[in-house]
């Protein structure tokens, strides 16, 4: 049996082996940290852009389908990014596992502090407008664009009675209106019609129609929004400009037309 | 050198990083369990044996400056022994062979697995299911090992294998539940 500890000094010395220095260690620990951090900043990404597309989206339009509210937003939800958002999720739970000293700590609290890391930064990401332009970037790629509900398909869709453009003009009984994808619609609007309190029907601004599709170019008008949410902010109680003085038909306090 | 004696694993620690001759009583210290352990777990001859432990005692002293103090240098140097261990099988591509157990070690995992007291596991019994030990996949042999024979507490075993407690305290039930199982398998029931 040889001596296995002096073999081993003397090997050490002939062999010159040293201890790596401390520097070597810490970098690879502070590696495995930047690296849960990376992955929770994409997982905040992910959320930034849920968040965008869900607030874009307007929940209540099932109202004005066949369709039940699950049928309706079911298909709705980004499933793309919760996916991701998921998968990160399961990425940055296992890099603090693979950390150092990640084994030691319990697993609900990883968990949960990755959730409320990439919840926190997500908001501030959403704040600062990095969700919209993330999914504007990422319209490009085609699997994308199809795997996502966006505010544009959602109200490119006159046979459903759903309908988005420019005001071309507006008139005391018809808008005209330079849909999403550039087609001229006029629109017949009447005394039933709702016009939402922050809806401004001027031209130039970008409004949603609901309504019923009559011909290949016309739409009856039901109901108009604002193109940023659903117009309820911003009321100006029975206030009614003319349209035909100022060529604009907005802010008229949701109160039906004519009366 | 007796002063030295006197120190803790910590301080030796400390002082082989830059005295190579400090490690040699760390080496001294952990030689018998770091080997028992490589022994157990690859059933290599005596020499190659102590060749894997010689890598395994160059790893640790190269990796001194990663030694954190809240742990066990003890819990550190299995883990290093460990890494070598699966490095060992990957590299040889050599499948982990019968762990040797002297049969009193045998029977504290018998004991241990089953949960009987250890004056009441008699040899003939052992001598049976090692025969069900053997086919434990090494994972839940090493564990069982770590457990019953090394005797190290959940602890001492999570930092060895670097597994969350709850995973350590699965592997052991699961370990011990195969055994339970294997050994109805063939039939054995000498208790």
């Amino acid at each position: 049996m040889k001596n296995l500890i002096q073999d081993t000094l003397n090997k050490i010395k002939t062999e010159h082996i040293a201890p790596e220095p401390r520097w070597k260690f810490l970098l690879r620990k502070a590696g495995a940290w930047a690296l849960v951090g990376s992955v929770i900043l994409l997982g905040a990404a992910a959320i930034a852009v849920a968040y965008y597309l869900i607030s874009q989206l307007d929940w209540d339009l099932y109202r004005f389908t066949s369709r039940s509210a699950i049928a309706y937003t079911l298909p709705m939800v980004p499933y793309f990014w919760f996916i991701l958002l998921g998968l990160f999720i399961l990425a940055a739970f296992f890099g603090v596992r693979r950390t150092e000293s990640g084994y030691r700590f319990n697993g609900l609290w990883v968990v949960a502090l990755v959730v409320a890391g990439i919840l926190l930064t997500g908001f501030f990401m959403a704040r600062a407008g990095l969700g919209s332009r993330l999914d504007h970037m990422m319209r490009g790629v085609p699997f994308y664009a199809r795997s996502i509900e966006t505010k544009e398909k959602q109200w490119m869709q006159p046979e459903e009675g759903f309908l988005a453009g420019t005001v071309l003009s507006a008139s005391e009984d018809a808008i005209g209106l330079d849909d999403l994808a550039g087609e001229r619609w006029n629109v017949k609007v009447d005394e039933k019609t709702l016009v939402r309190p922050a809806a401004d029907v001027s031209t130039g601004q970008m409004i949603k129609v609901i309504g019923t599709k009559q011909s290949a170019r016309d739409f009856s008008a039901a109901e108009i929004r604002p193109w940023a949410g659903r117009g309820m902010a911003g009321a100006v109680s029975g206030q009614d400009k003319g349209c035909e003085k100022t060529g604009s038909c907005g802010n008229r306090g949701g109160m039906m037309r004519g009366r | 050198m007796t002063e030295e004696k006197a120190l803790s694993d910590a301080q030796l620690v400390e002082m082989a990083k830059s005295e190579p001759e400090s490690f040699g009583l760390l080496m001294e210290r952990y030689q018998g369990q770091l080997s028992g352990y490589i022994r157990r777990l690859t059933q290599l001859a005596a020499d190659d044996a102590q060749d894997l432990l010689q890598e395994v005692f160059i790893k640790i002293y190269q990796n001194l400056n990663a030694y954190d103090g809240n742990l066990k240098f003890s819990s550190w140097a299995y883990r290093i022994a460990h890494n070598q261990v699966v490095d060992y099988f990957r590299r040889s591509g050599a499948r982990p062979q019968t762990a040797v157990l002297e049969d009193y070690e045998w029977e504290k995992i018998i004991g241990g697995g089953i949960q009987l007291e250890k004056d009441i596991v008699d040899r003939d019994c052992a001598e049976k299911v090692r025969a069900c030990i053997e086919d434990l996949p090494l994972n839940y042999r090493e564990i069982l090992i770590l457990r019953f024979v090394e005797e190290k507490d959940y602890e001492e075993i999570m930092d060895i294998l670097k597994k969350p407690k709850g995973s350590v305290a699965t592997l052991i039930a699961r370990g011990k539940e195969m055994l339970r199982s294997e050994m109805e398998k063939r039939n054995i029931n000498c208790f």
